[in-house]
């Protein structure tokens, strides 16, 4: 794996994340004043065009690379979205929910692995 | 939270299951339209672009967009610390339904991995579900 491709797979991850966290925030703006909201939209523009850029680097990556070596990277998303919902979205974690999306997360690695 | 959670079709447990399922379909297709596409020798092929030109892959794209709108939905009523971890039920579906549609092999060690995000799916739920007596 050349530094070009880490480069691609952090900002794939990145997106991704950063996406799902912007998806979150415009469901809760959109609780709270609609989906007419001005903030609402922005919000949920911004997450879709987070998303779409992660899609086009995935493809692109999943053409160089087996699915298995990329799921890993997959699974490490599980524990980053954990918890930057914790430290940005301010949810609540608790030990039992960290452990079980460990779990998850070392269960993804092992499946990609063999 | 309120009270007012939606109950049958629109029960966001139901949609997440919906969302799952989606992502499964998506991500076979995804893989099977980058790999008829595959074209490592143009240096921009990079971004994926050049995956638009099989249909596999706008099928999938239309997969995408619907799960898109479920998961918003989701979203909109389960928090994400809780929603994606479970989400990724999808780790398991993935190579369970390799190997009974197309009778790939899975290895005593895969077997591990999936029974191991089995479990952590497990522990996940029970907040989940102590989130549910709290809607």
């Amino acid at each position: 794996m050349t530094w070009w491709s880490l480069v691609l797979i952090l900002v794939w991850l990145g997106t991704f994340v950063a996406g799902q966290l912007f998806f979150k925030r415009a469901m809760e703006s959109s609780r709270m004043a609609g989906f007419q909201n001005r903030q609402t939209i922005s919000i949920l523009s911004a997450g879709i065009l987070l998303m779409t850029v992660s899609f086009f680097l995935n493809l692109g990556l999943l053409q160089r690379f087996d699915l298995s070596y990329l799921y890993p990277f997959q699974g490490l998303s599980v524990i980053i979205i954990m918890l930057m919902a914790a430290v940005i979205l301010k949810e609540k974690l608790t030990l039992r929910l960290t452990i079980g999306t460990l779990l998850i997360t070392a269960g993804v690695v092992l499946v990609s692995m063999s | 939270m309120t009270n007012n959670r939606p109950s049958g079709f629109a029960n966001p447990w139901f949609q997440l299951g919906l969302n799952i399922i989606c992502v499964v379909l998506y991500e076979l297709l995804l893989k099977a339209g980058a790999k008829a596409t595959a074209d490592p020798s143009k240096s921009w092929s990079w971004i994926g672009i050049t995956g638009l030109a099989s249909p596999l892959i706008w099928l999938a794209i239309v997969v995408i967009i619907l799960d898109l709108v479920i998961w918003l939905y989701v979203l909109k009523y389960i928090p994400l610390s809780i929603a994606f971890p479970l989400s990724r039920l999808v780790d398991v579906l993935v190579p369970i339904s390799c190997w009974l549609i197309l009778k790939e092999g899975i290895s005593s060690l895969r077997w591990c991995g999936i029974a191991l995000v089995i479990i952590g799916l497990a522990i996940v739920a029970k907040p989940a579900a102590r989130l549910e007596e709290r809607l």
